[in-house]
């Protein structure tokens, strides 16, 4: 699937595991939480990159300590009406301090890649058929924010 | 009247675009229907049953004489010359074209109005009170903390898809004219022991389909750290509120299920991690916004005036408009003027062009240029010298803007209902047709003394008619229109939920059985005995027998 990195397309060097199969394979392994909290302490000792995809049903306190072995956290959008993810990502980088890539995955299009962007969401794994390169234009269609959030964190009386 | 500065107007510019290209990408094809709905929910633009609906915002309900002409224009130009003023005092065009809404909000945007967030899973537009700044008791004017409000919710990156609407009103006195009970978020400008001036907070207020009243969840917070707490209430809302059915997805609905007790704690827990930080307000800030709202410049010399007294003592009519329509001001020789919206069987908060355009007129002349909104879709004049009272009554008498109903049954707070909505499950206008010609003897109403009826055409509760001293709920029984009716609801500072009366009854018979309501509360009233304080006296008991007793 087409992915944007930094508001750049980019290619994607990441495996996606959800069975206990894959995680025999070598490479940056992006695993599914369930799987992640079965094999935490293998997957920990195993050589190359550790992501790990969460959504809003996760029970994310396993997790935290772990952050920084993580080089990305994948946040599932399941439809475009459910904003969870927005909340996670913030928490991840606000609360958790969390540096690493966090990419959105599951119903990613247009018009939520701006909010995505302000909330500490980087990459975008954008299904095909709604990928354009047009759709990077979406960062900038509005640059007032009076909101502090993820990109920049002081409200509109505390910028300039 | 908040000034917009460049980044306010840019922001409704680029707004207006964004959502020009979406339709654009819609028409071509590139967005799915569902998707599409969203996102024009997000801007105001529902589908109805005839044609898109655009509800363009009022923030806390506050106009300017420009902007009503504004409305005017758009509604000559792109729909019927006519607009609906809403019970959460925004306004309605009914019958614009999905392929205009975009020029429609580039011309809104000339005269610093959008439609950002008036629909949708989102943080709703903020409402207010309609007398702010004009009672003594009031502790400070609640409009630069609604406009502060505003500016945080407005394309907020976090919460722009909530589980569902999300609607927040603020007053900053203890007379509640915002119902601030049944909002998602109610904040009250409030004064601790220590004589410092903060925000009580309740959540989990809301009409529809389980009625509540909110719960504080803090009776004391430091005024800098409002948008701070209100951040952590929308990201608790966010994460846990319920996705899986929409009836059971309202904030209320979480503080219900999860007890006043754990809601607050995870709030709490949450402020505490971000309080302090940089979403603290800051004194300059307050102090900018504060400075937008500084009353008018009132004439030292308007309780001078004698004609006024003149005119009380001779006309009549002019004396029962007074007495009904207008409210002492705290500025001596001034009052405020409630303009009903309630003309003669007509729909309930309809204005046509000419009539905005004539109130915009008379907003310059009288009243500094500024016209308000209620959540009663009337209007208000908030500033009139009592030297001007009379010419404005007579001005707004030929508009039909004068009849003198506050406060009475005639004063129906009226969804459009199955004219107009397509989730309508019966007709309204025709009711409030009905209700008006039968009750037109205004002494009786004014016997029958304050008396809030209002009636919505589904379960949705557009026209809060759980908080009405009467409410009507409209269902649809085999395709027919009926009725049924509650009593004992309140939106004010005693708000409460309404209970149902009985078995609803045929569109017919809405007249009759509100005259045997009427009649049954004279008889058992007590003298000087408000209708709401006899049902919460008695009960509905009586009045269902007396409603219920031909059928039996
Ligand atoms: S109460 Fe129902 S019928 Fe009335 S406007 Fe709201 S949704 Fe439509």
């Amino acid at each position: 699937m087409p992915l944007i990195i930094d508001r750049q397309p980019a290619a994607d060097t990441w495996v996606r595991v959800d069975s206990e199969e894959g995680l025999k394979q070598s490479g940056d392994l992006l695993v599914d939480f369930a799987l992640w909290l079965e094999h935490a302490d293998q997957l920990k000792a195993r050589d190359g990159r550790l992501g790990v995809v969460i959504d809003g049903d996760s029970e994310l306190d396993p997790l935290l300590s772990d952050l920084d072995r993580l080089a990305l956290v994948a946040v599932a959008f399941p439809s475009f009406a459910d904003g969870r993810g927005f909340s996670l990502a913030r928490m991840l980088r606000q609360h958790h301090g969390f540096t690493g890539e966090i990419r959105a995955v599951g119903d990613v299009t247009w018009d939520r890649l701006r909010y995505m962007a302000r909330c500490g969401i980087n990459a975008y794994d954008v299904p095909a058929e709604r990928y354009s390169d047009d759709m990077l234009s979406a960062f900038d269609e509005i640059t007032v924010c009076y909101q502090g959030a993820e990109d920049d964190p002081r409200p509109i009386y505390r910028q300039s | 009247m908040y000034i917009y500065n460049e980044l306010d107007q840019q922001l409704i510019e680029q707004r207006a675009e964004q959502f020009r290209d979406q339709v654009r990408r819609y028409l071509a094809g590139q967005i799915a229907e569902d998707e599409f709905r969203v996102l024009r929910l997000q801007n105001g633009l529902y589908i109805q049953r005839h044609a898109p609906m655009l509800r363009v915002a009022i923030n806390y309900g506050l106009l300017s004489s420009q902007q009503l002409r504004a409305l005017a224009e758009v509604s000559r130009k792109y729909d019927k010359s006519y607009a609906h003023f809403t019970t959460r005092q925004n306004v309605q065009f009914n019958w614009p074209a999905l392929e205009q809404v975009p020029d429609i909000l580039a011309d809104l945007a000339k005269v610093q109005m959008h439609a950002i967030q008036t629909s949708g899973s989102c943080i709703r537009s903020v409402g207010s009170d309609h007398f702010a700044g004009v009672f003594a008791d009031e502790i400070e004017d609640p409009r630069p903390w609604s406009e502060i409000i505003r500016q945080w919710a407005a394309l907020h990156p976090e919460f722009a898809y909530l589980p569902r609407k999300f609607k927040i009103a603020c007053t900053g006195s203890r007379s509640d004219r915002a119902a601030t009970q049944v909002h998602d978020i109610g904040v009250h400008v409030v004064n601790n022991d220590a004589g410092e001036q903060g925000f009580e907070i309740l959540v989990g207020g809301g009409l529809g389909r389980t009625p509540m009243i909110g719960k504080v969840i803090r009776d004391f917070l430091p005024r800098q750290e409002l948008l701070a707490y209100l951040e952590a209430i929308l990201r608790v809302y966010n994460l846990w509120g319920r996705r899986d059915n929409k009836y059971k997805a309202r904030i209320k609905i979480l503080v219900q299920s999860l007890g006043v007790e754990d809601f607050r704690n995870r709030v709490e827990a949450e402020w505490e991690r971000i309080k302090g930080g940089e979403l603290t307000l800051t004194d300059a800030y307050v102090d900018r916004i504060k400075a937008d709202f500084q009353p008018p410049a009132y004439d030292a010399n308007a309780a001078a005036d004698t004609s006024y007294a003149e005119k009380l003592a001779s006309e009549r009519d002019f004396a029962v408009w007074i007495e009904r329509n207008t409210v002492p001001h705290k500025v001596a020789g001034y009052r405020a003027v409630t303009l009903t919206l309630k003309d003669y069987l007509k729909a309930p908060g309809d204005l046509s062009d000419v009539q905005m355009d004539e109130v915009a007129d008379l907003a310059d002349r009288y009243n500094f240029g500024e016209v308000r909104t209620t959540h009663e879709q009337n209007m208000v004049f908030a500033h009139i010298k009592q030297a001007d009272l009379y010419p404005l009554w007579q001005a707004l008498g030929e508009l039909g803007l004068a009849r003198p109903v506050v406060g009475t049954i005639n004063d129906m707070i009226c969804c459009p209902g199955l004219d107009f909505c397509s989730l309508a499950n019966a007709e309204t206008l025709s009711v409030a047709r009905q209700v008006q010609e039968r009750f037109d003897d205004m002494d009786y109403l004014y016997d029958l003394g304050d008396l809030s009826l209002k009636m919505s055409g589904c379960i949705n509760a557009c026209a809060h008619h759980h908080v009405g001293h009467i409410g009507i709920l409209g269902v649809d029984k085999n395709g027919e229109s009926y009725y049924q009716f509650t009593l004992g609801g309140s939106a004010a500072e005693d708000a409460s939920i309404g209970k149902v009366l009985g078995k609803s009854i045929p569109l017919a018979e809405v007249g009759d059985t509100l005259q045997k309501i009427l009649d049954t509360y004279v008889e058992i009233r007590d003298e000087g005995e408000r209708f709401l304080d006899t049902v919460r006296r008695v009960g509905n008991q009586p009045f269902k027998e007396r409603v219920y007793a031909a059928n039996h």
